[in-house]
């Protein structure tokens, strides 16, 4: 049982056109992979070619087992994966225990995995009656009721509070030490990723823009620059002689002061990369 | 992060820039910042910021300079390390630390107990909290 070869290639039609999925990779048993990059760049649609919901040209290959290649191509029952979904998909007439036991009829496995997500007590209730950060647990001890080869989490925790969503942190990394399961998860927190993977595949309009450790893609530097973020320009303001650049980075503005001649070539509208070094930023408790 | 309360004692605005004097231990001390919360007006005791590395340290300092804020302290402890010192400093009953490189505190001879001028950019200040009381 070891590395995991992936080269796989499909023509997507967006939004934006036609787009052609090119990968080639690598994955070493038991890495935990976070897959990142902007929408429309393939991601989910990698996860479903793994899965086998979705054909595509080249080939799959997990240790010695062939998921796809020329003429073969296994359906998804017998690809040995776990699929995680931002909307759990939990079976609603079902108990909890039972949506674990269709999947594999292994009710030590069942119990484990159910402690180990704090459940158990729970194992007799219908979906319908758990929480958003409970379901979702739910459907992550499913997926790995089949002691899946390879774990596909698709955002599994962007419907959450934050408060849930490290809880649920915690559990996955508590499984993966426990199972040493391989996992690919799309994700577009930074700290989750950076919380959980050991790796981080950035994909951008269908390739492999960056590989590498979470701190090496995550971490936008450039020199001595350790504080950087990406905005957008919204204004630029003269006041006395200095000039202060309204800037909106993710959901919030910032104000950063510049001077004239870089008022004079920055346009309204543009995007910017805003950065300052780590000495300088005030930390405070919140 | 060091921090210091003070009162405001003034402020001057032109558009969305401001500067403000603060009273801290009897001396004046002044900041300048961009948007100003409302709360903040004369008489407001506000909790300032700065960070440890523009804090600068001067000895037997003569002539000019155009940081707004000096202030007569005491060291009270130097943690040299490899490259960078931190140099704790006293003024009144506030300790403020400084990080300095280990070079100018060995080249300084800063020693525990001596009477040196902490010097804090105005646009390096910033106000973290209001207190009301």
């Amino acid at each position: 049982m070891s590395k995991i070869r992936i080269k796989t290639t499909k023509t997507l039609y967006g939004s934006s056109g036609e787009m052609l999925l090119n990968i080639d990779l690598e994955i070493n048993k038991g890495e935990f992979i976070a897959l990142s990059g902007p929408s429309g760049s393939g991601k989910t649609t990698l996860l479903r070619i793994l899965a086998g919901l979705e054909k595509s040209q080249g080939e799959i290959i997990i240790g010695d087992k062939i998921w796809q290649r020329d003429k073969i191509f296994l359906p998804p029952q017998k690809r040995k994966i776990g699929f995680v979904f931002q909307d759990y998909a939990l079976f609603p007439n079902m108990s909890i225990e039972q949506n674990l036991l269709f999947v594999n009829r292994d009710k030590e496995l069942a119990k484990q995995l159910l402690k180990v997500t704090e459940l158990y007590e729970l194992r007799k209730q219908l979906p319908n009656r758990l929480s958003g950060g409970q379901k979702q647990r739910v459907s992550l001890c499913r997926a790995m009721m089949n002691r899946p080869k390879l774990l596909l989490m698709d955002e599994p925790l962007s419907a959450l509070d934050t408060a849930m969503r490290t809880k649920l942190q915690n559990e996955i990394l508590t499984l993966h030490k426990k199972f040493q399961t391989t996992t690919i998860m799309v994700s577009h927190d930074p700290s989750e990723i950076y919380h959980l993977s050991s790796r981080v595949i950035l994909l951008q309009n269908g390739k492999i823009v960056k590989d590498g450790t979470p701190k090496d893609v995550l971490l936008k530097t450039t020199g001595s620059q350790k504080f950087s973020f990406e905005g957008e320009i919204l204004d630029i303001i003269e006041v006395d002689v200095i000039f202060i650049a309204v800037i909106s980075i993710g959901q919030q503005l910032v104000e950063v002061v510049i001077n004239r001649k870089e008022a004079r070539e920055l346009k309204i509208g543009q995007k910017v990369n805003i950065s300052t070094k780590a000495f300088s930023p005030n930390i405070r408790s919140l | 992060m060091s921090s210091i309360v003070a009162t405001v004692s003034n402020i001057w605005t032109i558009d969305s820039l401001h500067k403000i004097e603060l009273d801290f231990c009897g001396k004046s001390i002044f900041m300048i910042c961009l948007e100003l919360d409302n709360s903040i007006k004369v008489g407001t005791k506000v909790k300032l910021a700065i960070s440890p590395s523009h804090i600068a340290i001067a000895k037997d300092f003569r002539g000019l300079i155009s940081y707004s804020n000096i202030i007569d302290s005491t060291i009270v402890s130097i943690n040299r390390g490899e490259i960078l010192s931190s140099v704790e400093l006293k003024f009144n009953d506030i300790t403020i630390e400084s990080i300095i490189t280990t070079t100018a505190s060995k080249e300084m001879d800063l020693k525990i107990g001596e009477s040196i001028k902490a010097m804090l950019k105005a646009t390096e200040l910033s106000i973290i909290e209001v207190l009301n009381d």
